[in-house]
């Protein structure tokens, strides 16, 4: 047994400030030797960033990180792995192409070449030999690309313990687990920590952490709030230290009257992403979704806006059942959507502000719907711009060159000048400056007075219950909650998020 | 007096950027200068109008491809389509069809050819890069069947107007790669398929989340495409007045780097017909420059990849020097 008090891993007092947020403040972390400890907290809670700092992908702006007695610095995720720190991430990144064993041992080759020639045979049996004493069922000889997601991550997990590290991360390992492969996990676990290994565990489920964890961190906005022995706190006094925080940001938000019912969706279905997905909202009213990453909001909204496929259910808008196929077919129903990605799926970033404005509704811009009437595009944009404080040296500039809150401001106003009849919007703030944010919420607000039927994921909690009339909480693919704005409060909220 | 100076690099700055912005135009005049030094012969109009003339063909299919490249596509069929179809009309003009249903013909088969490579990338979700390496030779092939692989002789006399004919002082085909040139210009930068076609190129997903059918704008790119080979290969043909089955042959990477050196960028959502047309004058000029010294042909080749190399080096050299501007501002 390893001396259970001896400290492998201190992080003291690290800050960490991004443009226009402070990602981490005061963070904290102690890792005894031959721990599991788990790192929790709300998503932007700065669990990543924290450990992106250890791993030597981002550097702090003050504070130190001391390692087996000694302050380090890495510089890449490299030197922290030649130290003895390893990292399971949530995606996989085995190369899909090559076999199992390859992977295991990739970077490591020299070990099993002679004179140039790799031993194929000793390289396999040494990896077999590792994925039998794990009790992983693999043939180490497969390729990648054929194995199941769970398999890989089964296999990312070999190749973590194989390092034979002093500390191995791991983030949410089990979100693509099922139970039994979940149980080879948790044996891993706790043999390779009574051999003296300390695993920090990330993970948004509490009763993984009450069943396999001895320590818990709770963070919150950067910020380290406490830690405790996972046998002397309960489930709700958790659920108290991740969630509590005072409101302090404003939100204008401005009563609204509600109108008739603007969009209606029964029964949407895709697969394993989300089932049973029904829920309606008003004109005039601000409609909340919130859950954790990877829940299922963004999915469900994909589908309601025809980017993705769906299944089965029906979608109605003002009352009559419409089928969309794209989101061509949405925007001609009256819907508009502000994506979660704004590089991937937002802004063409060598366009002009002008012309990312006008892309949405370039058809009612046109005479006959071929030429572009230039003028009307032109006071349109200028209009739009003043309403929305677009901050631009000119609407002819490339809109990758703003900022991201202008940005976004500007895919706004694509999509208000397709003249909704609901606005969907994807973590309209996220990455975006202080001042920009309440203008966002600001405008949400006005639309929704205006009699705009607003739909508005977030993985803030300020957010959410600032502005939302009612609030939606998905987890897992399905809805698990519904609140008006008087019954939700922020603990209710990630309870039903967290599934406590 | 500071002030003075301030006023002074400024406006160098102002000309600097015209210039880079402009650099193909640049190039092309100081290469004019270069050859009216070096040869007197090359600043005769008699010469002049040869250089414009034999760039006409790859011009127009040039212009085109500037359509391709800005909706973020490549098209490797169009030199093998070039020869089929000219193989094509010379055929049907060899049996006395009308004319101008021998055009028709020409511009059908085009047309049927660029959506079969457009129609095959969407549907079935291929790279076109890919699609039209394939088709590409599958247009060959068909040429060479066609044509059993030699020329096809014995055409209308009217095809010799097209290719060789004057309306006064200007050669015809002058005034079909204007027009071509016009109306894409028209199409690219004044009409919603223009805008479309742009965004799809910047960013496809982004532009099928505003509502655009992605797909649709890709198939008609490849159709203009084909239509601009088929007008392209009425005017080679008229030239050499016989339709050779190797005509197009290589003039797919001709088009990229007339593109390239016009300043369209190759990774999409930008495109600028008039710096294509100019692209393909300075590889008729450089051409036009090494025939009258007298330089062999196959050493021609070797300047004709230095010059692409150059004019892309400089283009990332300038986009660097704008981006370092926009940062300081």
């Amino acid at each position: 047994m390893p001396n259970q008090n001896e400290i492998i891993l201190e992080m003291k007092e690290i800050e960490k400030g991004f443009p226009g947020v402070k990602a981490l403040d005061h963070a904290r972390l102690c890792l005894k030797k031959g721990e599991v400890h788990a790192l929790i907290g709300e998503n932007g809670a700065g669990k990543s960033t924290l450990m992106k700092i250890l791993l030597g992908i981002y550097h702090q702006d003050s504070g130190t990180v001391i390692y087996k007695g000694q302050e380090v610095d890495f510089k890449a995720p490299h030197d922290a792995l030649t130290a003895g720190i390893s990292m399971i991430h949530q995606e996989i990144s085995l190369i899909p192409t090559v076999s199992v064993a390859e992977n295991i041992w990739i970077g490591r080759e020299k070990n099993y070449t002679r004179a140039g020639i790799i031993n194929t045979k000793k390289r396999n049996q040494e990896a077999q030999e590792l994925l039998d004493k794990l009790g992983i069922r693999i043939d180490a000889k497969q390729i990648v690309r054929e194995l199941s997601v769970a398999n890989m991550q089964l296999v990312e997990i070999a190749r973590a313990v194989s390092y034979h590290s002093d500390v191995i991360i791991m983030d949410e390992p089990t979100s693509s687990l099922s139970d039994a492969e979940i149980e080879i996990l948790y044996r891993i676990i706790r043999e390779v920590s009574a051999n003296g290994t300390s695993i920090i565990f990330i993970s948004h489920k509490l009763e993984e952490i009450f069943e396999v964890c001895d320590r818990v961190t709770v963070m919150r906005d950067g910020q380290y709030i406490s830690d405790h022995d996972t046998k002397e706190i309960t489930q709700p006094e958790l659920v108290t230290k991740i969630a509590g925080r005072e409101i302090k940001d404003l939100f204008p938000k401005q009563e609204s009257q509600f109108g008739e019912v603007a969009l209606e969706v029964k029964g949407l279905c895709s697969g394993k992403t989300f089932q049973d997905v029904s829920f309606s909202v008003r004109k005039g009213e601000i409609l909340g979704f919130c859950g954790l990453v990877g829940a299922g909001r963004t999915e469900i909204m994909r589908a309601v806006f025809g980017i993705d496929k769906f299944e089965s259910g029906e979608i109605y808008v003002e009352g009559k059942q419409v089928h969309i196929h794209s989101p061509k077919d949405a925007i001609a129903n009256g819907l508009a959507m502000v994506t979660e990605d704004r590089r991937g799926s937002g802004i063409i970033s060598g366009l002009s502000v002008k012309y990312n404005m006008s892309l949405a509704y370039l058809s009612s811009l046109c005479n006959g719907l071929t030429f572009i009437n230039k003028q009307k595009e032109n006071s349109d944009a200028k209009e739009m711009s003043d309403r929305l404080a677009i901050h631009a040296a000119s609407l002819d500039q490339a809109i990758g060159s703003l900022s991201g809150g202008n940005q976004q401001k500007a895919i706004v106003a694509r999509w208000l000048l397709s003249g909704p009849k609901i606005l969907i919007l994807d973590e309209p703030t996220r990455g975006i400056d202080v001042g920009s944010k309440s203008e966002i919420h600001r405008l949400i607000s006005e639309l929704a007075v205006q009699g705009l039927a607003v739909i508005m994921i977030s993985s803030e909690m300020p957010e959410i219950l600032g502005m939302s009339d009612r609030v939606m909480v998905v987890r897992d693919g399905r809805l698990v909650g519904e609140f008006n704005r008087d019954e939700a409060d922020q603990e209710t909220l990630i309870q039903r998020a967290f599934g406590a | 007096m500071k002030e003075n100076t301030k006023t002074k690099s400024a406006g160098s700055g102002v000309l600097l950027d015209f210039l880079l912005n402009n650099k193909a135009l640049a190039i092309l005049v100081i290469l004019c200068i270069g050859a009216a030094v070096l040869s007197p012969a090359f600043l005769s109009s008699r010469n002049l109008m040869n250089v414009v003339r034999q760039v006409c063909a790859s011009s127009i299919l040039g212009i085109g491809f500037t359509l391709v490249i800005a909706s973020g596509n490549l098209d490797l069929s169009v030199g093998y389509m070039l020869g089929m179809l000219g193989v094509i009309m010379g055929l049907l003009s060899r049996e006395q069809v009308p004319f101008p249903l021998v055009l028709l013909a020409g511009v059908v088969c085009g047309a049927v050819c660029g959506f079969v490579n457009g129609f095959t990338g969407v549907f079935f979700k291929l790279p076109l890069f890919i699609v039209t390496l394939a088709t590409g030779q599958i247009y060959k092939g068909a040429c060479q069947l066609l044509s059993n692989t030699s020329p096809v002789n014995g055409l209308q006399e009217a095809f010799k107007v097209l290719g060789q004919g004057y309306l006064g002082p200007i050669p015809i085909p002058i005034y079909i790669m204007a027009a071509v040139g016009l109306i894409l210009w028209v199409v690219l930068n004044k009409t919603r398929f223009g805008r479309y076609a742009i965004a799809t190129g910047g960013n496809r997903e982004a532009a099928r989340t505003s509502g655009i059918n992605t797909s649709s704008v890709t198939i008609w790119i490849y159709v203009i495409m084909g239509i601009c080979v088929s007008i392209a290969a009425m005017v080679m043909t008229g030239r050499a007045f016989s339709a050779q089955p190797a005509a197009g042959q290589g003039m797919e990477m001709d088009a990229i780097a007339a593109v390239v050196i016009g300043g369209t960028s190759l990774s999409g959502g930008s495109g600028r017909i008039i710096g294509t047309v100019i692209g393909c004058l300075i590889v008729g000029v450089i051409t036009n420059m090494l025939n009258l010294a007298a330089v062999d042909s196959n050493w021609q080749l070797v300047a004709k990849g230095i010059l692409i190399l150059l004019a892309v080096l400089l283009d990332v050299a300038t986009s660097r020097y704008f981006n370092e501007k926009m940062k300081k501002a």
